[in-house]
């Protein structure tokens, strides 16, 4: 059981929570989401070593995938955001809030 | 653990840590690509050699061009821009970060890994295309057609979200 990666990627997973967070552009934020989703197929990956299963690796490439959908959808939201009112600042496209 | 595996472990702590910290976006960008090449390299080590391939290919080369392009196209390669209205949110974010690794690390410390090393490595054959595909294209077949579709969709709102003349386009 490799451990030692594991805690790679829960501390990817925390980095790119901090990123989320902690950055204020639209497209940081995407990229840190990004982080997050490579954090979790790392883990993936770890635990189909582990467990010698290869579904565990065909779900990892299912979530490439769909990362790249994710990537393809938030890219275009934020070129028409940015398009209309001129920002990608998550702080300026606050109009939703309760 | 080898001596490699803690060289890639630094590496990519220092590649995910630049790539949420570094004020150029552009700079940030770079720094999360060395990133994702470094998982697809850990996953041929964990004997995933398909899999990192895809990583390469698909991660950094596909989706982190995607991000560069926008990033030069919207002139947003900045990641400090103007006043910061949470200036406090900072170390909170940081917060919940540590709590968030704090979470997963005893939520694997659990695990037990069923086989020994050797059997589950040779379980995987490698993890190649030509282990990999039976897997993909029999048990996981149903799945794939669904993702397929939903990348079609997602083409096809991203093309049509952007459309110049109609709705908030220009």
């Amino acid at each position: 059981m490799n451990f030692f990666y594991l805690l790679v990627s829960a501390a990817l997973f925390a980095l790119g929570a901090y990123g989320v967070l902690a950055r204020r552009s639209a497209i940081l934020v995407l990229m840190s989401v990004e982080l997050m989703l490579n954090a979790a197929n790392l883990a993936l990956v770890v635990f189909a070593r582990a467990w010698g299963s290869l579904e565990a690796q065909a779900v990892a490439l299912l979530l490439i995938a769909l990362a790249a959908a994710e990537v393809a959808v938030g890219l275009a939201l934020v070129v028409a955001i940015y398009r209309t009112r001129e920002t990608t600042l998550v702080d300026d496209l606050s109009e939703l809030k309760g | 653990m080898s001596l490699l595996d803690l060289l890639m472990g630094v590496l990519l702590l220092l590649t995910g840590f630049l790539a949420v910290r570094l004020k150029n976006a552009v700079h940030a960008a770079l720094a999360l690509a060395a990133n994702f090449v470094l998982v697809g390299v850990v996953y041929m080590l964990l004997e995933a050699r398909f899999l990192g391939w895809i990583q390469i290919i698909v991660y950094a080369g596909a989706i982190m061009v995607l991000f560069v392009f926008v990033i030069m196209l919207l002139y947003a390669a900045q990641a400090e821009v103007g006043a910061d209205p949470l200036p406090a949110l900072r170390p909170v974010a940081a917060g919940v970060g540590a709590v968030g690794f704090l979470a997963l690390a005893f939520a694997f410390s659990g695990a037990k890994a069923p086989l020994a090393s050797k059997a589950a490595a040779a379980a995987l054959a490698g993890g190649t295309a030509h282990a990999l595909g039976p897997v993909v294209w029999q048990t996981w077949l149903y799945a794939v057609l669904l993702v397929a579709a939903l990348l079609l969709v997602a083409t096809v709102a991203a093309v049509t979200v952007l459309r110049p003349g109609e709705g908030g386009g220009r």
